[in-house]
């Protein structure tokens, strides 16, 4: 009984904790340092992890990158199938999955061959679902 | 995928040609006779919920004895996780040579910290598990460690002793 309730107790902090990070991360979502801010065309806001965006246009100056938000994306091994799936796209020329923020990072040398029906028809392949898809570069 | 337990050893293969579906084989040795017995699974996805947090699934899951359909089960499991929680449920009903069983689970699990993708992935589980025939609720711990598409799961209680589940994504 005692431990029932211990693992109740954690399992009740840990749902606190992660309902409060969720708020947090609404509450604030275009003020962290940090992150890439653009102002897109259509005026959307694009928010990148500016580290991790950076180090994954190393040896890809040229490139153009679809930054693809997907949901559902919880779990890495049920991730791998993404990984997978873009790996055998020619055109694709660097993939970068971040759990964290939900987010796929497509890179293209030819911006022509970004294609949003495809890409979304491939997350969907995998079980997910694309939300938005914003292109940086070039 | 590969299982081994205190009263049976499991290798099953299965194929996802979509999301909706998957179609397997399994191969179990009972350890008391001795004897093997393949089967053919079919699993399939009722509902998905997927939101910028969480997944929350629903599958319909059922096998057949390919050496004596008198051998065979039905079941109804469901999952929701984000990436520190986990919980899932299965209610299974199986019917064997001279048994059947109806058999119900829950797992709740954490995650210590939260790695990033390609990063060796930990959870603590709590599984507990009654069936009728033996009308007895046992439970137990479980680790489950991923990385890549390489996934083990173990467990131990002292009644079932240990149970090791292996599963590689190809």
């Amino acid at each position: 009984m005692k431990n029932l309730i211990l693992l109740g107790l954690l399992v009740s902090s840990t749902v606190i904790y992660a309902e409060h990070h969720e708020q947090h991360g609404m509450d604030t979502m275009h003020s962290h340092e940090g992150h890439i801010h653009n102002e897109m065309v259509n005026g959307k806001t694009l928010e990148v992890d500016a580290q991790r965006f950076d180090k994954f246009m190393i040896g890809i100056d040229n490139n153009v990158v679809a930054v693809v938000s997907v949901q559902g994306m919880v779990c890495d091994f049920c991730a791998r199938g993404i990984e997978k799936t873009f790996g055998k796209d020619k055109r694709i020329s660097k993939i970068d999955v971040d759990l964290a923020s939900g987010k796929v990072l497509l890179a293209f040398p030819v911006a022509d061959d970004i294609d949003n029906a495809d890409i979304t028809k491939k997350i969907l392949n995998n079980g997910l679902n694309t939300t938005d898809i914003q292109v940086v570069g070039n | 995928m590969a299982n081994s337990g205190s009263l049976a050893d499991t290798i099953y293969w299965h194929y996802t040609p979509n999301i909706n579906y998957s179609v397997g084989l399994d191969y179990q040795r009972d350890k008391v006779s001795n004897e093997y017995f393949p089967s053919a699974r079919f699993t399939y996805l009722i509902n998905r919920k997927n939101t910028a947090q969480s997944q929350r699934n629903l599958y319909l899951k059922a096998g057949v004895g390919l050496n004596d359909s008198a051998n065979h089960f039905y079941a109804l499991a469901g999952d929701w996780e984000t990436r520190r929680l986990f919980s899932s449920f299965s209610a299974k009903k199986s019917s064997g040579i001279g048994y059947d069983m109806f058999e119900q689970s829950v797992k709740v699990g954490i995650a210590p910290y939260l790695g990033d993708y390609g990063d060796l992935h930990t959870w603590l589980m709590v599984e507990t598990k009654k069936n009728d025939l033996d009308n007895e609720r046992i439970t137990y711990p479980v680790l489950r460690l991923f990385k890549g598409g390489a996934l083990i799961e173990m467990s131990y209680h002292k009644k079932t002793k240990w149970d090791i589940h292996l599963m590689y994504r190809f």
